[in-house]
């Protein structure tokens, strides 16, 4: 018994060691605090603070691992933590972690880079478990760039030849909506506004859906096209009292971020939702617009195949969809109330025709931007056998006179 | 188009192994050579890397699909290269020679061929469907990146002070950056005198612009000379004029491809015969770089679109 010892509790320095059924205990004898029991193995350092020691710390296994390694670990056990992953996952990101920072292109990289490869070894293996993580969510995690990320990811990728399955955007709707604070009403949710999850989260999800059918989600990054959905779904479950909440405001109570790109798919939604609307029997009377058409969200996502087979001709009509650009845009707000006419005049007038049909293509092909075209080499380029003769007056044209050259020097003086 | 080239005739299965040197075929090759390389620096008759694909039909009975494929991307090579068979005779490669000799066989000759070896391919190669026809599509070439030795020391500050179209700043970037008009390129100069020529749309504008640049170098008083010139990347792209549903791609084809839109708007597939990287949009425009000969681009464009084309009626 060491003369240093205290007990945690009541302060007092009598310490006894007693044997309670053959395991040793020490004992504070003032208030009978027991202060270790039947240690089995020590360092000399927890010998002063009594305490048990961990396997990795007895028997020198982290001895053997560099600090950079050992910082590294324990960065994977935190951000593991933070995301409330399961232990297997932390597992496996170790173990990804290991390998690569091995690999001659981790080893000696920026401390920045071995912050990011953590983020990297554990967004891997959330996605290799189809754990729907983002890229955004790792990256304002570590305050990381996200194209330093990018490009350390796609080395990790490449180097420790690893596969990982796309981003399944239904998992990452739940994970999305569990992040937003609507489902209570409180002091900032006022009772209107909140919402039931489930049926908010299967209202988003067909949504989702439909807006991949629609080619709104392809090539285009999932999170706001998963925001925008969750605003029409919540807005469309009582439209009574939401119709008037802005998308910002929407974001502002959820306590989620409004990506920017959310306003465009919100507008393109909003587009394929009116387009479907005139196609409806009874909400042709009704004259949807893109305000109102909030309200029949319901409707339109229950008889959505149909609706999309009859509002949208089939991806075929490469020919139609010059013609249908310039129609389609124009008139989509008055697509609901013209369809009556449309429909009368559909034998006769094609232009019309297409205007209210417009190809299932995706909006970059829809609207194209002006882009200048780099023409094919003309004949005359075409010939050039790249041995022709090089005259000297073309090459001249490249070279500065003396003046000019007497000019530069003085200009650049400082230099 | 195709049905002349696709013969009836009674096929012979010899199996013997590629590029045997003592075929009948090679004997009619090196005497074709003659007339054409006269001015060529070197005639290997060593033919054991030369790329047999493009021999006709009847050959290749076995590998039906195949030589299809092959002989729609070699006709759209006919027709593209059709005024260029005398063409760069200063550098004999592979492609050149297959090219040259082309010309001549353009028609089956049963006769000669007494032995058939069916020429299957060795390596493995990226998924096929059987093709029934060629895409009808030429990917257009955008950049060639090539580089030559100058083999001299350069003063690149000398270069910057005589040259209007240098610009060097050594703090940004150690090489001179040197333009010039007709062809429209650029080119990164080294004080070692190595040089990189970038933005010609054809190998023989590359070689004429990297041609220039040494003539500018030339002028400005230093020995320059031109060794080792050499295409080391070509970048074509081209429009299949449907969308593509990137998310099936990915899932189908997922040890080619990697599709992350959080990252990139389009799919990233690394093809493996070729060697090609090919970035696939869902307007439908694919890009191919990676390439050293054009060939190659040319070929992993034939590959990749009928995987797309299956897309298509999928969505």
């Amino acid at each position: 018994m060491s003369g240093q010892k205290k007990c945690p509790d009541c302060g007092s320095s009598e310490i006894v060691e007693d044997a309670h059924y053959a395991q040793n205990q020490l004992v504070c004898a003032d208030c009978g605090f027991i202060l270790t029991e039947g240690l089995l193995t020590t360092t000399f350092q927890d010998e002063e603070h009594l305490q048990e020691v961990t396997y990795s710390r007895s028997t020198g296994q982290n001895e053997q691992l560099s600090r950079c390694k050992l910082r590294g670990i324990k960065r994977v056990q935190d951000l593991c933590k933070v995301l409330y992953l399961p232990a297997v996952f932390e597992d496996t990101a170790l173990s990804y972690f290991q390998r690569a920072i091995e690999h001659p292109s981790f080893h000696l990289v920026s401390l920045e880079k071995k912050e990011i490869l953590v983020g990297c070894c554990v967004f891997v293996t959330c996605r290799q478990h189809n754990w729907p993580l983002t890229m955004g969510t790792i990256c304002s995690l570590l305050y990381a760039e996200k194209e330093l990320f990018a490009s350390v990811y796609l080395c990790v990728l490449k180097e420790l030849e690893l596969d990982v399955p796309a981003l399944s955007l239904t998992d990452l709707v739940k994970t999305h909506l569990n992040s937003f604070k609507l489902f209570q009403s409180s002091a900032s949710v006022p009772a209107k506004f909140a919402e039931d999850k489930e049926k908010m989260v299967a209202r988003t999800i067909q949504i989702v859906e439909l807006a991949s059918e629609t080619w709104l989600v392809t090539g285009r990054h999932p999170v706001p096209i998963v925001t925008a959905a969750a605003y029409l779904a919540w807005q469309s479950l009582q439209p009574a009292g939401r119709l008037t909440c802005t998308f910002p405001r929407f974001c502002k109570l959820a306590g989620t971020d409004l990506p920017p790109p959310a306003h465009l798919r919100l507008k393109e939604l909003n587009d394929v939702l009116l387009r479907m609307a005139s196609q409806l029997a009874w909400l042709r009377v009704l004259n949807v617009d893109k305000k109102t058409v909030v309200k029949h969200i319901g409707d339109l996502l229950q008889h959505r195949h149909f609706l999309l087979r009859s509002s949208f001709s089939s991806g075929d009509t490469e020919d139609q969809s010059a013609t249908a650009a310039g129609d389609g845009s124009e008139s989509s707000p008055q697509a609901a109330g013209g369809s009556a006419q449309a429909e009368g005049r559909h034998p006769g007038g094609k232009q019309k025709c297409s205007s209210v049909r417009r190809p299932l293509l995706p909006p970059c092909l829809i609207n194209p931007r002006k882009r200048l075209r780099t023409a094919a080499l003309s004949p005359s380029d075409q010939a050039i056998t790249g041995d022709e003769a090089i005259s000297d007056s073309e090459i001249e044209q490249y070279l500065r006179s003396q003046e000019e050259m007497r000019e530069f020097s003085k200009a650049q003086a400082w230099h | 188009m195709k049905d002349d080239l696709s013969s009836a005739g009674p096929q012979l299965y010899t199996p013997m192994s590629p590029f045997d040197t003592d075929l009948p075929i090679q004997a009619a090759q090196s005497a074709s050579f003659g007339s054409h390389l006269d001015q060529s620096k070197e005639l290997s008759t060593d033919f054991s890397s030369v790329d047999l694909s493009f021999l006709p039909d009847d050959l290749n009975q076995e590998n039906g699909e195949q030589t299809r494929l092959e002989d729609g991307h070699e006709m759209q090579r006919e027709q593209y290269r059709s005024q260029s068979t005398e063409q760069d005779s200063g550098f004999l490669n592979d492609s050149n020679l297959s090219q040259l000799s082309y010309a001549d066989a353009t028609q089956p000759s049963p006769e000669t061929s007494g032995a058939c070896p069916p020429l299957t391919p060795m390596t493995p190669i990226t998924p096929m469907t059987p093709v029934s026809e060629s895409s009808g599509i030429v990917p257009q070439l955008q950049n060639i990146v090539s580089t030559v030795n100058l083999a001299c020391k350069l003063d690149l500050k000398n270069i910057a002070l005589h040259a209007r179209n240098a610009e060097y700043n050594p703090k940004r970037f150690a090489a001179v950056i040197m333009r010039i008009r007709e062809p429209r390129t650029t080119a990164l100069i080294f004080s070692s005198g190595k040089m990189v020529c970038t933005g010609a749309k054809s190998e023989e504008q590359s070689r004429l612009a990297a041609r220039k640049y040494a003539r500018v170098v030339q002028k400005l008083g230093f020995p320059a000379k031109f060794l080792d010139f050499k295409i080391q990347n070509m970048v074509g792209s081209c429009d299949v004029r449907f969308p593509i549903r990137l998310e099936g791609l990915v899932l189908t084809h997922q040890q080619f491809s990697s599709y992350e839109p959080e990252l990139f708007p389009g799919l990233i597939y690394r093809m493996v015969k070729p060697r090609i990287v090919l970035l696939i949009f869902v307007s439908g425009k694919v890009v191919l770089t990676g390439a050293k000969e054009r060939s190659e681009i040319y070929e992993a464009f034939e590959n990749i679109y009928p995987i797309l084309k299956g897309f298509k009626k999928a969505s």
